[in-house]
């Protein structure tokens, strides 16, 4: 499959926006690329994440599956598999799938070459210990795997856990999407400055965004063995491998050529958000019942209140559910919010190299977007010119592509995007 | 002639009964196109928390439509379906079921 498009009316107002305006990435042009879009990969299950090495070697994880690499010749190795998989070299027993839970993000060790290291998150029942009884305690059920790739990239070894306590919703609840495994984040990503980003989902627990100990609705930075970045600045009494904390599902994390870190999160039913990282941030979002204005809550949880099981106006919830709640005074204001609604923002990356033209330097955002309540869908992939301070955006455009809901975006070492949708398969898209 | 009568009678419910459940699967298509395949993928595939329905039994998708339309929670994404399927006449049903059961699973 393979479609080339040129929007010309999208052009023309993306130009307009963009020649207004002299951003951080003063070295982009004023031309529009000519975009088309392959299929690398269909017929997978799910696939969540893609990492790659320079020579286009693909590591890429299926939510139910496990991890697989593509080598650049097109054959497929599957690595490291989940329970009751087969086919893969080895596999872990406590790794399972569930829901929006499952094997999710991984990331490729910038010192690849030498160390074989890939990294790769997933819930899995090993450190359960005395926990997951119900869904108001402790339950460390989601991981983060060390592991090393052969020489041949046909089996994997030496797996380490190098972080065992993300938490996981053991049970159903009653929500919306209340399924047991909700809201798991699980996006990790080496910043530039080689250290390792995790995400973390609220797992549709009120007490978990502002929690200090819980590691859940947070943004972790830590080294490769698992210990917190000296220089992470959390509030006092937290965990320090903490570098933000108030979130909700942040599914997305990418770096700016400048360094700053940006996330992507899911609204609830309002409000998706693009949100520039500050160190020790909280990013506003607190669904604990009895706070904010709030009285009980099901399951004390207020995420999808008020009238949780109806349509109610975007406005409304946001202003009685807040994604960014102004009340805290360390808030980390979004730089972009989805007109008030909630398309389910999965994944970021910044777009690297001058075959994006006016493009280049800004920030391709995946849409997955279930259309509900009156909320138009999403399936789509949005490219934003954000502000050097990271406090809006000055333009945003639909990137043509297919309608697809895309899960995942990764910036290729050959200047493509690779792009991961649920229907099952992974797209290289590219400029020129 | 009251047994004739019964008998066409009859005949009627038949033939009402059987367009009720039979269902055009071209127009159970264009349905699905117009926001199913948003969650449900593709021809009913299924992607992400959102189970696959393609080759499935008629009466199976039936079922579960009508119970959804009538505010019946099963499973975790029940409050979308029941949203979704409320507006869903019986034609609908029986068209979307006849078009998703005619999909190969694979």
């Amino acid at each position: 499959m393979r479609i080339k498009l040129l929007a010309l009316m999208v052009s023309a107002v993306a130009f307009i926006a963009t020649s207004a305006h002299a951003g951080h990435h003063a070295t982009s042009s004023a031309v529009v690329p000519e975009i088309t879009q392959t299929a690398v990969m269909t017929g997978l299950e799910n696939p969540w994440d893609v990492a790659l090495l320079d020579d286009g070697t693909m590591f890429y994880t299926e939510k139910c599956k496990g991890v697989s690499v593509r080598m650049p010749n097109g054959d497929v190795h599957a690595l490291y598999g989940m329970k009751d998989t087969s086919g893969y070299a080895s596999m872990g027993a406590d790794l399972h799938c569930t829901n929006q839970a499952g094997m999710l993000g991984l990331a490729v060790d910038p010192d690849f070459a030498k160390n074989r290291r890939i990294y790769v998150a997933s819930a899995s029942t090993k450190y359960h210990g005395d926990g997951c009884k119900t869904n108001f305690e402790r339950c460390d059920g989601n991981i983060v795997m060390r592991m090393e790739v052969s020489k041949n990239f046909k089996s994997v070894s030496n797996r380490t856990d190098i972080v065992k306590d993300i938490q996981f919703k053991p049970f159903e609840s009653n929500h919306p999407f209340g399924g047991n495994g909700a809201h798991n984040g699980n996006r990790p990503t080496f910043g530039p400055e080689g250290w390792l980003w995790i995400t973390t989902g609220d797992r549709h627990r009120g007490v978990c965004p502002q929690s200090p100990t819980l590691i859940c609705g947070k943004v972790l930075r830590i080294d490769t063995d698992g210990n917190a970045h000296p220089g992470n600045n959390p509030p006092a009494g937290f965990d320090k491998r903490i570098y933000t904390y108030g979130h909700r599902n942040v599914q997305g994390i990418a770096f700016r050529a400048d360094g700053a870190a940006f996330t992507a999160e899911h609204g609830p039913w309002h409000n998706d958000e693009l949100t520039m990282l500050v160190k020790g941030g909280n990013g506003g979002w607190d669904p604990q019942q009895n706070v904010g204005g709030r009285g009980d809550c099901p399951d004390e949880y207020c995420g999808y209140m008020p009238n949780q099981k109806k349509g109610v106006i975007p406005a409304i919830r946001a202003a009685y559910m807040p994604m960014s709640d102004t009340r805290f005074a360390d808030l980390m204001p979004p730089a972009w919010q989805n007109n008030g609604y909630s398309q389910g923002t999965s994944s970021i990356d910044f777009l690297q190299g001058k075959q994006w033209g006016m493009y280049e330097g800004r920030a391709v955002v995946g849409i997955m977007g279930i259309a509900f309540g009156g909320t138009p869908a999403g399936m789509r992939l949005d490219v934003y010119d954000i502000a050097e301070d990271g406090q809006s955006i000055k333009s945003v455009i639909h990137l043509p592509v297919e309608t697809k809901r895309y899960r995942g975006v990764t910036m290729g070492p050959d200047g493509a995007i690779y792009a991961n949708t649920d229907e099952g398969e992974i797209y290289k898209i590219t400029a020129k | 002639m009251k047994s004739l009568f019964i008998s066409f009678f009859t005949l009627l419910l038949t033939i009402n009964a059987g367009s009720a459940t039979s269902g055009d699967a071209a127009a159970g298509e264009a349905r699905y196109g117009v926001n199913c395949f948003i969650c449900h993928g593709q021809k009913g595939k299924g992607m992400a928390s959102y189970p696959k329905l393609a080759g499935k039994p008629v009466p199976y998708l039936i079922e579960k439509l009508e119970a959804y339309r009538a505010g019946t929670r099963i499973g975790p994404n029940s409050d979308l379906m029941i949203m979704n399927a409320e507006p869903l006449t019986d034609d609908e049903i029986a068209n979307l079921a006849a078009y998703l059961s005619s999909v190969k699973s694979n």
